[in-house]
């Protein structure tokens, strides 16, 4: 015991001697009014736009609005704790967040604060949460593929490093499962990911965390949570503060994903806190400023140039439709500001097509840039193959006869829609989705039912694994598929259809001579 | 904090304060003041309006009622004012009281002096200062304290003295919206979160014995 009161005076007599008083200069307001999260402080009259500023108990604000004479502030943290008359300290920083590698496979709030119970985060590095996008002459363009292992995905709507491509559709449509796929596909890819819960329910998101932890993927990621109890100043900056952790990574010359589910419930959030704020409501009563809310965060994904590092961050924002109705105001803003968008339909999630995506809406304007050049060549026109094929479709339900032809793209469609079709949390290998779709797009499946078609391309995997896999290897380092490979490919999926053949012929055999 | 309504007069300092009174209050303000430079008496046309705010309303506090009630009309208002002011203040004085009368104003008398006596000092270069000490300090050393102040800061003030035992020891000034605190109680809460923080740092690294 001596000995601990020794190690406690010896800390604290170093602790007094270090210590400079100096005079302690601030300046303060005082709280007029408070409630839903805004205050309305008089005073501060030297604060600036989006200043941190500080309630008693630690309990931090922003400067939002700056009038005559008060300023709006939004409160994050325990609103209820803050009462009328306390003294608010403008801090003369702006919020920052803690970053770097101390916050990979954390759980934590927006400002940065542990939620996972694993202790502080302990780092020296921090980021301001809004910052200012990257100009033209900091990028390049978008050319390096990021696999997100689902096969509609990565065949019809391919991503980029850097890029933005939304993900939109009505509830219940597995608008969340693409982008936990996208990042349980990163594993050993060396991108750092960041999946930013907005507006959703705990619940919902304890599912998120424990789905990324079962497959591996809190290794490299990073969960910011403003749930749906959470104060709206908190569910707005969230997204802000998750692309500030995964900016970190993009200026030091490495590669980001981050997920922002959804950028709805932060529209929402954000027309709470302007009304409150008593700024001018707009179209949906959402204030004017909603599209540049949502363009400077998205704008701040990029490719760096080669000069600053190369490094990237791509974003996967999600919108919530409301009944399919993508014409709304956020959905078309954030349409219009991302570099396409993957669909989501609920007829088609319920016809049994996941992921549900819509072939024919859904585009990626980056393109085939951002595809290898194997991936290219396979499903090059798949998208609007299957489009028409969806015209066709319906043409066809009115139970007219049919020419041969159209009859041969009709069966092609319906076998090209059961092999895109791929389980969650199943992402599939570039290669392997490469091989599936070639013998897609080629034909080789029209033989094959319709309900056999996800065990025949199992097999078919299976097969080329086992007994080509100097084919695999082939195509996995060059990337493409080149004449001779090309040929090989041919030649194997003749032999592993004779090899199938025989095995159902000897199966039929060995049933007939069972009965 | 200070929180002394009597001996820091305003809303800056007070806790309740309403913005609209306030915006109202300045425009009043600055017309009276335009008005008494005109007739070369600023200064004592604030000195009455603050003497007849703070020191004769208060004292009566039916007339402090009949100034802020709707009920009475502005006639009436202004007969009210010719008879306690006319031939006592100055002409300046009592036509301002007769022009918040005549708008409904004379309820806001209180903020519209205040905000006179804040643009009086604007327009001076002086400006309004709370001194807070933990102990009572006497006049010489209010003085002393006062000009080293002005000094440092290169301005004139309007000093006011608040005895805040809170503080445990040091002076906080306050000048407009900023805070000189070199007080005990701020150097000791700051000493206390550096040791906190020191010691998050230390238990994360396993430094201390007494942790394992």
């Amino acid at each position: 015991m001596a000995h601990l009161t020794d190690e406690i005076a010896s800390v604290l007599r170093e602790e007094i001697s270090r210590y400079q008083s100096g005079i302690d200069v601030r300046e303060v307001g005082r709280v007029l009014e408070v409630g839903d999260g805004i205050a309305r402080v008089w005073g501060l009259s030297g604060v600036m736009a989006g200043e941190m500023v500080e309630f008693p108990g630690g309990i931090t604000g922003l400067a939002f609005n700056l009038e005559e004479n008060s300023v709006g502030v939004i409160i994050l943290g325990d609103y209820l704790k803050v009462t009328e008359g306390d003294e608010v300290k403008s801090t003369g920083r702006l919020l920052s967040v803690p970053v770097g590698d101390a916050v990979i496979g954390r759980v934590l709030d927006p400002l940065g604060n542990p939620l996972d119970g694993k202790g502080p985060v302990v780092t020296e590095h921090r980021r301001p949460v809004e910052t200012l996008a990257p100009g033209i002459a900091e990028r390049q363009p978008v050319r390096e593929p990021l696999q997100t292992g689902i096969k509609a995905v990565d065949a019809m709507t391919p991503i980029g490093r850097g890029q933005r491509e939304l993900i939109i559709g009505d509830r219940k449509t597995g608008k969340t499962a693409i982008g936990i796929d996208a990042i349980i596909n990163q594993k050993n890819s060396g991108v750092k990911c960041f999946y930013v819960a907005v507006g959703q329910k705990d619940s919902s998101v304890a599912v998120v965390i424990d789905t990324l932890r079962k497959h591996g993927a809190m290794d490299y990621t990073t969960v910011i949570v403003a749930g749906a109890s959470s104060a709206a100043p908190l569910q707005y900056i969230a997204p802000y503060s998750g692309t500030a952790m995964a900016e970190h990574f993009m200026y030091n010359g490495q590669h980001a994903l981050i997920v922002y589910d959804d950028l709805s419930k932060q529209a929402t959030a954000y027309r709470q806190l302007s009304l409150l704020m008593r700024r001018p409501p707009g179209r949906e009563a959402y204030p004017g400023d909603v599209f540049y809310a949502h363009s400077r965060l998205l704008e701040r994904s990029a490719k760096l140039s080669a000069e600053k590092g190369g490094g990237s961050l791509t974003s996967l924002p999600i919108i919530e439709t409301l009944e399919g109705e993508v014409s709304a105001y956020i959905p078309t803003n954030v349409i219009s500001i991302t570099d396409g968008q993957i669909y989501l339909q609920p007829d088609l999630f319920f016809a049994g097509q996941r992921p549900a995506m819509n072939a024919g809406i859904s585009v990626s304007r980056v393109g085939g840039a951002a595809q290898t050049k194997a991936m290219k060549k396979v499903a090059g026109g798949l998208r609007l193959d299957l489009a028409s094929f969806r015209e066709l479709e319906a043409f066809a339900q009115l139970g007219t006869d049919l020419d041969a032809a159209t009859q041969q793209r009709l069966d092609r469609g319906y076998r090209m829609v059961e092999l895109l079709k791929q389980g969650q949390f199943a992402p599939m290998d570039v290669v392997d989705q490469v091989l599936s779709i070639y013998a897609g797009t080629r034909g080789h499946l029209d033989e094959v039912k319709r309900d056999e078609v996800a065990d025949w391309e199992k097999g078919f995997l299976t097969f080329i694994r086992d007994q080509v896999p100097e084919l695999r290897s082939r195509i996995e380092t060059s990337k493409e598929l080149d004449g001779e490979s090309e040929r090989q490919l041919e030649a194997a999926i003749a032999e592993f259809k004779r090899q199938r053949a025989a095995k159902s012929g000897g199966e039929a055999r060995s049933m007939a001579a069972a009965r | 904090m200070v929180n002394d309504s009597k001996s820091s007069p305003g809303p800056t300092h007070g806790s309740h304060v309403d913005i609209a009174v306030d915006r109202v209050a300045k425009i009043y303000a600055q017309a009276i003041i335009e008005a008494a430079d005109a007739a070369g008496c600023r200064r004592e046309v604030i000195a009455e309006l603050g003497q007849l705010a703070r020191e004769v309303l208060p004292k009566v506090p039916q007339a402090e009622a009949v100034f802020g009630s709707p009920k009475v009309s502005a006639e009436e208002k202004a007969a009210l004012i010719d008879r306690i002011a006319k031939g006592r203040m100055l002409p300046t004085t009592v036509h301002a009281l007769h022009v918040l009368a005549r708008h409904g104003r004379l309820g806001i008398l209180a903020p519209v002096v205040h905000a006179a006596e804040r643009l009086a000092d604007d327009l001076d270069g002086r400006r309004q200062a709370t001194f807070t000490t933990a102990v009572p300090v006497d006049v010489a050393e209010q003085g002393r304290i006062v000009a080293d102040v002005e000094k440092a800061l290169s301005a004139t003030l309007t000093p006011t003295f608040v005895v805040d035992p809170g503080i445990i020891g040091g002076l906080v000034v306050r000048v407009g919206d900023t805070i000189y605190d070199q007080s005990v109680a701020t150097s000791l809460s700051r000493l206390g979160g550096r040791l906190h923080q020191r010691n998050i740092h230390a238990i994360q690294n396993g430094e201390y014995s007494w942790h394992t």
